[in-house]
């Protein structure tokens, strides 16, 4: 009653106003307002209530819904278990051995049943510990929020007008419809084709001959975008042997790779990094190896070169005849018939003046390759034709160079690759409408197969197409039916990539989504029953088949459960195999000569993160910078300066690159160190369905391939380059300039930087870096450290910055992804980066590589800047952050000299590619140990303190001191060539220390008297003589 | 008159106002402190449970049920299972038993409130005090005697480093057993 008491009377005293509006209304209309624009502020019109009585209103309301929150205590409630496993406490990690689909051995830490980050297993004989930074990120696709989560299948066209809306299907359905077209194509003779990537495991090898014997009309494909068989081809051409032998590259003394990126991106790069690395120990600088490279794109192998000869693919074949001709006429080696009439007329010194070649480094080669016949090795990279690949294998027969292949331990392949005869008569039985069904077993040809196949245009005449597939993908697009399959995580698998040595692979997690192992659907096809599938159908069939094959190989003495649970247990078993002796002899095949050709080599090369598209959607990995360029978040069209002024063209211009007549359009990236006139572009960009993330990043190139290849599937000749006048932004974490601009020449040894030597050098004198050292005054009182003190070293012999610790780190710590916008504005959130700088020439570039993360000084200048006492330094000589106090100033980023403060602009993980690594499935990726970080705040690397903080949780619950050794950062264990050493300073015994105080310890801008507590050990290159100073080394 | 007037109400008016008001913000601050800190709070839980009962008079050890407080950093929560062990036979006809025993049955797990809640950016390790012998009552109270479990102490830095910084008088009995804890920001926040 009150209320409406209140409200007449405020009606009666609004009564007073309308006239007063009323009178402004019809002047105001009149004179400026057309008549319709005030009739809104008739209050007669307008509400009753008046604003006071409004507020009131609010505010009595809001009161009382205030006052029902009863609850603001509540602190929410903690689930429980209702049956507790036993082998699981609560805050403790779990680690499982298991594998990846590439073979890699790994460990995967679970937290509370998920999996948090996958490492290399430290115990398996070919990673050692240690994987790729496709490994480590490929946790990610695991919670990948655009994972199909679900069967999919077209709906019905007699139906529905719009033909390519997805429905979702059941599994049973699904199997049903399916297993039904499958006998009715086998039953009319047509063609059930299957299209997979290179199968390495033996168990899927066998579900396939079992899958050919139920439907006798199916045939398997075998394709990868980039692959080893043109070596595979080269080494069964000349030796007759089929399987290739493993390299012994920590054997090798000379090392000559040709185009070859080893330690990059080709074949097994950890272990080939592990061994390179260990014969660049400072300890034994006698048993220092000397890399050759010899290759026109500048590779992660070249940067890492002590000698490095550019050289156009093309030329290789004719190189290494003019090589060969010189070692065997200056070694007075002894030759084949067959060989001598191959390799006499090839003069090395007319060639190397004909394609100026660096002469001195040439000879250099030969003499080094005399000197050491038998322990240097040739090495020509995948991408060259075969007969580059013959005359490698001639040159290292000719060298007896047979200790450096393991013939014992070969690389295993379940399936050879299909030859592109092979595959055109697939197109044509698919036009012909002799292919009743096309299953895509996890692989994507519409996107990786060349276009003048013509096999997008031909799928459409296929009567169902298939696709197993985790994410939606550009050869899913427009299938029949879309199976959703699990990721390495959650799948069951064996893997034999050498001789005897098997891998298990296990789940340690059930499937997040309703989705099935491949495998495991085309087992359930061919099953008894098709409509009861059972989770473990394919665990049951592997069990089985080791039981039977490998079981009774290795002849334990143990049952074979016993058997079964420990290989689980191992993540692998190594069968024994026997000792190869003797090298098989060589036999000079025919030879193709290569043609002389002009114009543009167009070269199109593996990349170092996303592989061949594979993981486009994986964030972690497009952000990743080049270890070359530093580009993140694109692919580019590499040229050489010399070659971009010629054609006009500086960085992020557009060019047209054309090959017969095919062409696409790249933005140019200088690169210093190219060879003229060759362009080297990456595949595995531009792809058009890749989920939020991936979609539309960097151009597509495999437009550039071919069924007819050029000098090799991978190279072209002939191309024409024009300019469009268009420009396309290329991002690259590290500002870029001309390597000879006057300002900056150098600036990383003026500066102080990095600090380098020569073998030589360091042997003449082992403390010629220490004669330099100037006596830092300091205004502060030295501070003490009386327990631990925490200190890194990095070893710049071994790290050939791989970036593998990026990738472990971000992983670790919950770096998120920012997207291109943001790497544009220099805010990628990397906790460690790898700096990349040039000195030298444009075409003769010495590149220096440093890795760069907080320095943890002792007299850290961004401690004393910050206003909020946010950042302070730990009586373990940590420098902290506190992320709760930052206000986010900033002020601390602009002190500290080595720039690796990273600032939260925004929650990124919000910001980026609309939220999508804001949604739930990502929270299980967290590493719970680690705060994730959101806006406005400052944070930067730790030193892992999480794994310092658990390392000492251990030690206490073991009544034992804490020790330097028992910490582990996540960078460490990632780093393929064990370049990064952490422990405790202050024990005097420990590794550490040696290396802090070792001849060959610095520390970047040391001058500055900040005391970091990282060392660097410089880098001693492999150079012939002391003369290099005159390149910018200290030596 | 006027200047008079205002000289009043400068000298008198106004030191009572601002005072009223400084005595009220304090006192509401003080009052409210340990509300605002969660002390005392005691939340109904879905079984009424009783330390009182079982570590109390049945003496049974914490870590009977708080299986991780010496392995890892939560103490845990018991799982149904773990209750199940006695009451698969003991004291079937009770309601709260037959609660218990339905949640068990059922596979749902059991809503307990939670009564202590340490701020997101604080890591907290159970097990590195338990081992060094620190009495659960330190921080949890005399659980052993209460009914309804209930927030005892508040839980700001400030009482964590009430012991960090002088365990010898705060932990007397441990006598020579115990040293400082660390007080780097580090070991906590991360």
């Amino acid at each position: 009653m009150n209320n409406i008491d209140d409200m007449n009377t405020l009606k009666s005293e609004d009564h007073i106003h309308p006239h007063v509006h009323e009178h402004e209304d019809h002047n105001s209309s009149m004179l400026e307002f057309p008549e319709r624009v005030t009739e809104e502020f008739n209050t007669d019109k307008m509400s009753p209530l008046s604003r006071r009585k409004f507020f009131a209103l609010v505010g009595a309301s809001s009161a009382f819904a205030l006052a029902s929150c009863n609850n603001y205590r509540d602190k929410g409630e903690i689930v429980t278990y209702n049956n507790k496993p036993e082998f699981s406490t609560m805050g403790e990690a779990l680690y499982y051995a298991s594998s990846l689909n590439d073979g890699s051995g790994i460990l995967i830490k679970t937290r509370e049943g998920r999996p948090i980050k996958i490492d290399g297993n430290p115990e398996h004989p070919v990673n050692l510990g240690k994987i790729p930074q496709t490994g480590h990120a490929t946790i990610l696709d695991l919670y990948d929020p655009e994972r199909l989560k679900y069967p999919l299948r077209k709906k019905d066209s007699a139906l529905i007008l719009d033909k390519d809306e997805l429905v979702k299907i059941d599994w049973v359905k699904a199997d049903k419809e399916i297993t039904d077209l499958l006998i009715k194509a086998s039953a009319e003779g047509k063609e059930i084709a299957i299209i997979t990537h290179t199968v390495f495991s033996p168990t899927q090898k066998k579900l396939f001959s079992d899958f050919q014997a139920k439907f006798p009309t199916v045939k398997f494909y075998t394709y990868e975008l980039h692959s080893d068989n043109n070596r595979a081809i080269a080494w069964k051409e000349c030796f007759g042997e089929v399987e290739l032998p493993s390299v012994k590259w920590d054997k090798a003394k000379i090392i000559l790779a040709l185009e070859s990126d080893f330690l990059g991106n080709e074949g097994n790069t950890t272990e080939q990094i592990r061994m390179f690395a260990s014969k660049r120990d400072v300890e034994k600088p006698d048993d220092f190896n000397r890399l050759y490279c010899a290759e026109a794109a500048m590779s992660l192998t070249g940067m890492n070169a002590d000698y490095r000869i550019r050289i156009s693919p093309g030329k290789q074949f004719e190189f290494l005849l003019c090589l060969t001709n010189e070692i065997v006429s200056k070694g007075k080696l002894s030759v084949d018939g067959s060989v001598t009439s191959l390799i006499s007329g090839h003069n090395l010194a007319a060639f190397v003046k004909e394609n100026d070649l660096n002469k001195k480094y040439v000879d250099y080669l030969v003499k080094d390759i005399i000197q050491n016949k038998g322990k240097s090795l040739v090495h020509a990279g995948e991408k060259l034709p075969v007969n580059v690949h013959i005359a490698t294998n001639m040159l290292n027969s000719i060298l007896g160079s047979a200790d450096l292949f393991d013939l014992s331990s070969r690389n295993v392949s379940y399936s050879a690759y299909s030859t592109s005869q092979e595959l055109e008569a697939l197109v044509s039985n698919m036009k012909n409408g002799k292919v009743a069904v096309l299953i895509n077993f996890d692989s994507n040809p519409v996107y990786h197969f060349a276009d003048d196949y013509g096999f997008s245009k031909a799928l459409e005449k296929v009567g169902t197409v298939i696709s197993f597939t985790m994410n939606q993908n550009e050869s899913s697009n427009g299938n029949n039916y879309i199976l959703p399959i699990n990721h390495d995580l959650e799948s069951w698998g064996d893997f034999n990539l050498r001789t005897g040595l098997f891998n298990l692979q296990q789940p340690v997690i059930a499937p997040l989504y309703s989705t099935r192992q491949k495998e495991a659907i085309l087992l359930n096809w061919i099953s008894a029953k098709p409509d009861t599938f059972t989770e473990d159908i394919y665990h049951k069939y592997l069990m089985d088949r080791w039981e039977k094959e490998i079981y009774t190989q290795a002849n334990p003495a143990v049952e074979f459960r016993k058997f079964w649970y420990s290989c689980l247990h191992d993540g692998f078993i190594n069968l024994s195999s026997k000792a190869v002796s003797g090298f098989p002899q060589f036999k000079l095949p025919a030879v193709t000569m290569s043609q002389k050709a002009s114009g543009w080599t167009v070269m199109l090369n593996r990349n170092y993160t996303v592989d061949d598209g594979r993981y486009s959607s994986n964030g972690w990995l497009q952000e990743l910078p080049h270890p070359v360029t530093k580009a993140a978040w694109d692919n580019y069209a590499s040229i050489s300066p010399k070659a971009a002024k010629e054609l006009g063209v500086v960085n992020n211009d557009v060019i047209e690159i054309k090959i017969d007549n095919r062409s696409v359009k790249l933005p140019v990236m200088l690169q210093p160190g190219m060879a003229e006139n060759v362009v080297a572009i990456e595949l595995g960009y531009g792809r058009t369905i890749a989920g939020e993330v991936g979609t539309g990043v960097g151009h597509n190139a495999n437009i550039l391939l071919s069924k007819k290849s050029g000098i090799s599937e991978w190279i072209f000749e002939s191309a024409i380059l024009t300019k469009t006048g268009d420009t396309f932004k290329v991002f690259s974490t590290q500002e870029h300039h001309a390597v000879d601009e006057e300002f900056v020449k150098d600036l990383h040894f003026k500066r102080d930087i990095i600090k380098e030597g020569t073998v030589e050098g360091y042997k003449k004198n082992p403390k010629f870096m220490k004669e330099h050292e100037k006596e830092l005054q300091s205004v502060n009182a030295e501070r003490l450290y009386p327990g631990l003190k925490w200190a890194m070293a990095i070893d710049m012999n071994k790290c050939i910055s791989c970036t593998s610790c990026v990738i472990s780190c971000n992983i670790e710590n919950n770096v998120p992804v920012v997207g291109k916008d943001q790497v544009a504005v220099g805010r990628e959130m990397h906790w460690i980066r790898l700096d990349r700088y040039y000195s030298g020439t444009p075409e003769d570039p010495i590149v220096s590589t440093q890795p760069m993360l907080c320095q943890h000084c002792d007299s850290a200048p961004c401690e004393n800047v910050c206003p909020v006492v946010a950042t302070t330094h730990s009586d373990e000589g940590l420098n902290q952050m506190v992320y709760n106090r930052c206000v986010g100033t900033r002020y601390c980023n602009n002190n500290c000299p080595y720039k690796v403060r990273r600032f939260n602009f925004f929650n990124f993980r919000d910001h980026f590619a609309n939220g999508v690594y804001l949604q739930d499935s990502l929270k299980l990726l967290h590493n719970p140990e680690v705060t994730v970080r959101s806006r406005g705040v400052m944070e930067k690397c730790t030193f892992c303190i999480q794994r310092i903080s658990e390392a000492r949780q251990e030690a206490t619950k073991d009544g034992k001191p804490l020790k330097g050794s028992d910490v582990q950062t996540a960078c460490q264990v990632a780093c393929p060539a064990s370049a990064i050493s952490f422990g405790d300073m202050n024990d005097k015994e420990s590794n550490i220390t040696k290396l802090r105080e070792h001849n060959l310890g610095y520390h970047s801008l040391e001058e500055l008297n900040i005391k970091p507590n990282v060392t660097y050990i410089a880098k001693l290159r492999n150079k012939h003589e002391e003369e290099d100073s005159a390149n910018g080394l200290h030596s | 008159m006027e200047k008079q007037h205002l000289d009043r109400i400068l000298k008198i008016r106004l030191p009572i106002t601002i005072g009223v008001i400084l005595v009220a913000v304090a006192l509401t601050f003080l009052i409210s402190k340990s509300e605002r800190d969660g002390v005392g709070y005691q939340p109904e839980q879905p079984i009424k449970y009783s330390h009182l009962l079982h570590a109390g008079q049945l003496k049974i050890d914490c870590k009977y049920c708080h299986t991780g407080v010496e392995k890892a950093r939560h103490a845990g929560v018991p799982s149904a299972s773990i209750c199940m062990n006695c009451h698969s036979v003991a004291r079937r006809d009770r309601p709260e038993i037959i609660k218990l025993v339905k949640y068990y049955t059922d596979g749902t797990p059991i809503p307990w409130k939670r009564v202590y809640k340490l701020g997101d950016f604080a890591y907290f390790n159970h097990s590195s005090h338990v081992v060094k012998g620190i009495n659960c009552v330190h921080c949890h109270g005399d659980v052993a005697n209460a009914e309804v479990i209930s927030q005892k102490m508040s839980f700001r830095m400030s009482q964590c480093l009430s012991c960090h910084r002088d365990a010898h008088n705060r932990l007397p009995e441990l006598g020579d057993k115990i040293k400082n804890g660390p007080v780097n920001c580090s070991n906590c926040h991360r």
